[in-house]
């Protein structure tokens, strides 16, 4: 995403907090500067252009109609954004009937997320904080937990893909939940 | 199945919702509690705000531009982003919007459209059905509501599509329109935030595809007569959502 700068993050708050008072202009621009971040994710979780595509249409048909509900004292406006394009990108995700096959070594293919130094000097305060809680993760449960959120997949598929029980895979995952908390409250 | 199962900690299973690790069931679930409690939305909410950050390095790439086509075809907006002047009644309502409406009364709508996982909206193959879903429209096809209708647990939640604080001195009332009968009062709905109707039995024996619903603008506390006796300004069949 290259929306971290500051200002961009202001302009997206004011495109949205516009787009809910019915201002068209503005829902345009809203979707000039922030579709690609969202189709980006879109197709990161579902790894198929076309359905992406459409948790795309889906997502900013949502946002329009309930852009009115977003309070910027709540959360930003790319918070609300990435939020609504995961949760319909997970919607559908549940949806298919037969889920993909697992691929062995899928964890290990998770790509490194942490951006380069050159992109760094991009990436928001709150990105930095998080990806430095992150960092005290055991390494694999900090794989497990990018990997159940870029894929979106349930604690099943988690277990079943990365071969371990899946009541391993929760203590995993929620442990270091708990840990990321602490960890970004402190 | 319950969300809570074998979590300990309940804000566990909020932080387990926005990762994203739960069943389609369990997401219904959290997503739910957060519909009808505030605690439960606030902390999904700081959650969101805590793991959110985790996309940021995604690599964005721009979407085809028919995307952008087919979502102002979907809103029955001109790709310019313009939409075609509305000519009626519902004129008003976005001079109505211009006098601003309250962010407090908004969040709840946050609530809905974040957390009510579409899966839960859709018929279980092989199951009875279990929601049913209409789409009220003014006369020129452009959406106003949404309702949809959760019969196991005998309630509708009804949604505008662009909310707007009501005129004053006026209310909107919503009707069940069973095919060749009169029309039933459902009940009071707010033109501003999602309203939730208890169904009683009289009702949803009545809901059905050969149903329709409407929207009549009443006065404040609704039809004096017990039939609608303002403008009918939506209406929409009722089917399997």
């Amino acid at each position: 995403m290259s929306v971290a700068s500051p200002g961009e993050r202001a302009e997206l708050d004011r495109l949205l907090l516009l787009s809910g008072r019915g201002d068209q202009k503005a829902f345009a621009e809203l979707y000039k500067r922030s579709s690609a971040m969202l189709f980006g994710v879109c197709l990161r979780m579902l790894r198929d252009r076309g359905e992406a595509e459409e948790v795309l249409q889906e997502t900013y048909t949502s946002v329009w109609r309930y852009a009115a509900s977003f309070d910027a004292a709540k959360a930003g406006a790319i918070t609300w954004l990435v939020t609504l394009s995961r949760n319909k990108a997970i919607d559908r995700l549940r949806q298919r009937r037969v889920q993909a096959p697992a691929d062995p070594g899928a964890l290990e293919e998770v790509l490194d997320e942490r951006p380069t130094p050159a992109a760094d000097a991009q990436s928001s305060q709150e990105y930095e904080r998080l990806a430095r809680c992150m960092d005290q993760l055991e390494p694999q449960h900090r794989r497990a937990v990018r990997e159940a959120f870029f894929t979106g997949a349930t604690y099943n598929e988690l277990a079943v893909r990365t071969h371990v029980p899946l009541g391993t895979m929760k203590s995993w995952i929620r442990r270091s939940l708990m840990q990321l908390r602490t960890c970004l409250e402190s | 199945m319950s969300a809570s199962g074998d979590n300990e900690q309940p804000e566990l299973r909020f932080a387990e919702y926005v990762l994203g690790v739960l069943d389609a069931d369990e997401r219904a679930a959290v997503a739910h509690e957060a519909e009808t409690r505030a605690e439960a939305a606030i902390a999904l909410q700081a959650w969101q705000r805590r793991l959110m950050p985790l996309a940021e390095p995604i690599a964005a790439l721009a979407p085809a531009p028919y995307v952008w086509a087919r979502i102002c075809d979907a809103l029955q907006m001109n790709a310019s982003g313009r939409i075609a002047p509305r000519r009626n009644l519902w004129n008003d309502l976005r001079l109505w919007r211009s006098l601003g409406v309250g962010a407090l009364a908004m969040s709840l709508v946050l609530a809905f459209v974040l957390m009510m996982p579409l899966a839960a909206r859709r018929t279980r193959p092989g199951n009875r059905i279990e929601y049913m879903a209409a789409t009220l429209q003014q006369t020129d096809g452009v959406a106003e509501w949404t309702a949809t209708m959760d019969l196991r647990h005998a309630r509708m939640v009804v949604v505008p599509a662009t909310p707007a604080p009501a005129p004053s001195g006026r209310a909107a009332e919503l009707w069940l329109i069973p095919a060749g009968e009169k029309p039933v009062a459902v009940g009071m709905i707010a033109l501003d935030r999602p309203t939730t109707i208890a169904l009683n039995s009289a009702l949803m024996a009545r809901l059905g595809p050969t149903a329709m619903l409407a929207v009549s603008l009443e006065p404040a506390g609704g039809s004096p007569t017990g039939e609608p006796s303002g403008p009918v300004v939506a209406k929409g069949a009722i089917g399997a959502a």
